[in-house]
């Protein structure tokens, strides 16, 4: 780019920096908010920068209410979803990709159109599903139903990981000895590891905070994950306690944290690989 | 040696090497289709054959009543009012994300400080939990403690909290601005990736044909653009349509349901008012609106590719 | 017995057909290019062969066994693609061990073998590198070396030089006539460049369209082509072509187009006239004298010789002429053609016409060829 004057240099920078600001402000706030001793709380006018910093809502959080249990079922489900739909994905991407055998294209045409699918549609037979198989209000049938979304979108995402390897990688293993398998295992997965690790990364956040499913399908705390079980603390008590949902909410994202902190390249290619190529 | 390696084995007894690929192949996406057709497949063509009953939640009692569901549904105001609130916020939202994502995107095309750091913390409303938005969002909505209402007040630009989700227009206005705060990183990391293959000799011939920046913008960027939009157009489309949870936890699709979209009234008919098959129902009109739709939308963006390509 | 068959093999891509009918016998030991413009089937051929593709029609061969249905691992051959297809995540080592890792042989015994491949190529210094971090010509001994280490029945060469620059290129392919030499297997050679397969094959395969056009040693290309499309592909600058009719005038062949007259050794089989197309290499145009009146057009010396292009009457003649050869656009000069060097084509087949006079002297066989 040509090199701009620094006055232009200095707004451009002063605007992107008050947009990013603006845009995560109410993220921060809720920080700041979880962080306020009580009374402070509900001072009005409410005031920016806490006086006194306290951990005494997290800890509250942790001992008085069910989070740990909620933190443990969404931990729960969100890892077993990814995995089947991570091992699901990887073979049903490498099939789409590098075989061919009547059908292929209508399937790949069919998991584009299941990808668009609303979640209420399925929500009743699956709701009814769970009540005749016996598996109401467990986390299994969490992972059953998420499947319906998580399924599609990893396929989506590896089958285009997956072809963006070059051809020729798999014609030389096959050539040099390798079975499809061995060459599977030996040349395209190493390659695709990145693509996978990215497409675990989006489908394990896809879980994590998937809200409708949990509603209908779970109903007692023993299976209950973070999203309905934080709302149902706050419908449930008397008076709303937003120091204590700031606090759950704050650590209600601490995965994704995480992954920002450390994981963040996956995640941005991702975004390139399936987000938005059809 | 020769004269036995010069006879073929029969091979009509044994499959041809492509074949056998292609079963390996089948077998490999097997387990895709065992999931797709129990937990996708059945239960769509399950809703289908619901909504041709009248069901009681609780009990799971049904009876047969055709298409007396669908007719009561296109009759009452139910369907249409959500329809119209679906649309309303659809587009709506839609507006605003496609509007800041390109905007925010080129902002953030620059050389500025920390970029990457940008990115990412622009992209943190997209991946929260859409609960945690909720709950944000209603922190700050909140008339008495919440930090906007003392903002505005004390900026003078209103004497009174503003109650921003029990009153209309408010509460429309106010879930399609935080479905656009948390759903506009979708369009700027997209835009963003787009923007960054653009050649700069572009704008730089631009510029010596002394285009200034809008106009760079218009005949530069947005036809480099198309391509990317008409696909986020569609997505985001198709994904705002069919929201649930952000209306469901901001405003119960209240007040009087004026923020009622079609994915709550499904909900709201089977688990409020207990009746599964008019939900089905309801949720197999839904899907056959998002298909016109999409079909028109496709059609259009064809037609206009090969036109103008 | 033929080291690799074709037997009639067919590849069509849903209408499109790829290959046609295709007979090719390759004896052991030899190094067969199949040279052809983009798009003629021969990277098709070479996948057939390699397993990568699957033949709509006929049989496949190697070492006499058909292996139509034998997948890649089983048919003993090795292969040395154009992208070079290095293992990105695994080192020149390893990549080199590939193969033998894929055969079974053991850690400890695999050592020794790959660094002796390594030391054939020179590549004894990056055996701990990864691709990216070589060279274009490094990554290419790499996948030669992936391709000796199986001492195969046949290596399988995809266009392996057409991503290296002149120079580089002009060395590999004196090292890769020298591994020939030295390893002696069956080598099956793709390439559009006709300088590659002259100067490495032992025969030529020319293809066209998927038709085979022509299998044979490369003199006989050169100074026989079997028809205009071999004729006008093979040789740099290429054949002039002259298309006319073959009359008798008295008891002398003359080509007759338009004004043009030029004499021509009598085409087999009769005097009647007919459709016929004249070859001439730039090489066997005399200038100077002659009974050709021609026009000089465009001179392009080249430092060790000069080409010229001429104008007789419709046509455009190419010749070659001696450096400091005075001759200047525009000016008038007269051809001669060499009569025995002459090639006579049918206008309509393109088939090659036999004369009546023998037209090649006797030319020695290259040296790559094998006893």
């Amino acid at each position: 780019m040509k090199p701009a004057s620094f006055p232009r240099q200095l707004l451009l920078n002063v605007a992107a920096w008050a947009v990013v600001l603006a845009v995560i402000f109410p993220l921060v706030w809720m920080v700041v908010t979880s962080v306020k001793p009580q009374a402070e709380l509900f001072r009005i006018p409410p005031s920016f920068l806490p006086d006194a910093i306290t951990f005494e809502h997290y800890w509250r959080l942790l001992a008085e209410t069910p989070f740990l249990t909620y933190f443990r079922n969404s931990l729960v489900l969100a890892v077993s979803t990814t995995v089947l739909v991570i091992v699901v994905a990887t073979l049903g991407a490498y099939s789409l990709v590098r075989f061919s055998y009547p059908g292929r294209e209508t399937l790949a045409q069919l998991v584009l159109f299941t990808y668009l699918l609303p979640s209420v549609v399925l929500i009743i037979p699956l709701y009814l599903m769970m009540v005749s198989v016996g598996l109401a209000n467990t986390i299994a049938s969490l992972v059953v139903a998420y499947t319906t979304f998580a399924l599609p979108y990893a396929l989506w995402l590896l089958r285009s990981f997956m072809a963006g390897i070059p051809e020729d990688l798999e014609s030389a293993a096959l050539v040099d000895g390798a079975s499809r398998i061995g060459a599977f295992w030996d040349v395209i997965f190493p390659q695709a590891l990145p693509g996978i690790i990215s497409t675990a990364l989006f489908t394990f956040i896809l879980a994590w905070n998937e809200y409708l499913y949990a509603l209908v399908l779970v109903n007692s705390d023993q299976a209950r994950p973070l999203t309905t079980g934080v709302m149902n603390m706050l419908i449930t008590s008397f008076n709303i306690e937003w120091s204590l949902l700031m606090a759950a909410s704050v650590m209600m994202s601490l995965p994704l944290i995480v992954i920002f902190t450390f994981l963040q390249g996956y995640l941005t290619s991702g975004f390139g690989a399936g987000g938005v190529k059809g | 040696m020769t004269a036995l390696a010069a006879i073929d084995p029969a091979p009509a007894t044994r499959l041809t090497l492509s074949a056998r690929y292609g079963l390996l192949g089948a077998l490999l996406i097997a387990p895709t289709v065992l999931i797709f057709s129990a937990v996708i497949v059945y239960p769509l063509i399950s809703a289908i054959y619901l909504s041709l009953f009248s069901i009681f939640t609780l009990t799971l009692e049904g009876s047969w009543v055709g298409l007396d569901n669908y007719a009561t549904l296109l009759q009452g105001p139910t369907f249409w009012n959500a329809l119209g609130n679906t649309l309303i916020w659809t587009i709506g939202t839609l507006t605003l994300q496609i509007v800041f994502g390109v905007a925010v995107a080129l902002l953030l095309n620059n050389n500025i400080w920390f970029r990457s750091l940008a990115r990412s913390l622009v992209l943190f409303p997209y991946f929260i939990s859409t609960v945690v938005a909720v709950l944000v969002w209603r922190w700050l909505f909140n008339d008495l403690y919440g930090i906007l209402n003392h903002l505005l007040v004390r900026s003078g630009l209103v004497d009174m909290p503003v109650n921003w989700l029990g009153e209309m227009p408010n509460a429309m206005a106010s879930i399609i601005f935080v479905g656009t705060w948390k759903y506009f990183p979708f369009v700027v990391i997209a835009v963003l990736a787009r923007l960054q293959t653009i050649p700069p000799q572009l704008y730089e011939a631009a510029r010596v044909d002394g285009a200034n920046a809008w106009a760079r913008f218009w005949d530069v960027t947005l036809p480099q653009l198309k391509g990317v939009l008409i696909v986020i157009i569609l997505l985001r489309t198709i994904w705002d349509f069919k929201e649930f949870d952000l209306i469901y936890l901001l405003t119960g699709g209240g007040p009087l349901n004026h923020t009622q979209t079609l994915p709550l009234v499904v909900y709201q008919q089977a688990f409020g008012l207990n009746q599964m098959g008019m939900a089905a129902a309801y949720s197999v009109m839904m899907m056959l609106v998002m298909l016109v739709f999409m079909s028109a939308y496709l059609y259009r963006t064809r037609r206009a590719r090969s036109a103008g390509a | 017995m033929a080291s690799v068959g074709f037997e009639n093999v067919r590849k069509t891509f849903g209408a499109a057909v790829a290959v046609e009918n295709l007979d090719l016998a390759i004896e052991e030991g030899e190094f067969v290019s199949l040279l052809g413009p983009s798009g003629c089937g021969k990277t098709t051929t070479l996948r057939m062969l390699a397993g990568l593709e699957y033949p709509t029609g006929g049989r496949i061969r190697i070492g006499g066994r058909v292996v139509n249905d034998v997948p890649p691992a089983k048919r003993d051959i090795a292969m040395v693609f154009q992208s070079y297809a290095l293992y990105p995540h695994m080192t020149v080592a390893e990549n080199i061990a590939y193969p033998l890792r894929k055969r079974g042989v053991r850690k400890r015994e695999r050592g020794p073998l790959v660094r002796r491949t390594a030391e054939l190529l020179q590549l004894e210094a990056l055996l701990d590198r990864k691709p990216r971090q070589l060279s274009g010509g490094q990554q290419q001994r790499v996948a030669l070396g992936r391709a000796l280490i199986r001492e195969p029945e046949v290596f399988l060469l995809d266009e392996p030089l057409s991503n290296l620059d002149a120079k580089l290129r002009a060395h590999m392919r004196a090292e890769l006539i020298q591994l020939h030499q030295r390893i002696g297997k069956t080598t099956v050679y793709v390439t559009h460049d006709q300088l590659e397969a002259m100067t490495m094959s032992t025969r030529i395969a020319v293809m066209q369209a998927g038709v085979l056009q022509q299998f044979a040693p490369p003199a006989d290309i050169y100074h026989s082509p079997a028809n205009l499309f071999v004729a006008g592909f093979i040789g740099t600058p290429s054949m002039t072509l002259i298309e006319g009719e073959a009359t008798s005038d008295g008891n002398q062949a003359v080509l007759v187009a338009s004004a043009l007259r030029i004499p021509i050794p009598a085409p087999a089989g009769g005097g009647r006239s007919r459709a016929v197309t004249l070859g001439v290499r730039p090489e066997d145009v005399v200038v100077g004298s002659g009974p050709i009146e021609a026009r000089v057009k465009i001179v392009e010396p080249t430092g060790h010789e000069t080409i010229v292009l001429l104008e007789i009457g419709p046509a455009t003649v190419t010749a070659r002429v001696g450096d400091g050869t005075p001759l200047r656009p525009g000016e008038s000069v007269r051809l001669s053609f060499r009569t025995e060097k002459l090639h006579l084509f049918d206008s309509e087949t393109g088939r090659r016409l036999e004369v009546e006079h023998p037209l090649r002297l006797e030319t020695p066989r290259p040296a790559s060829a094998r006893a």
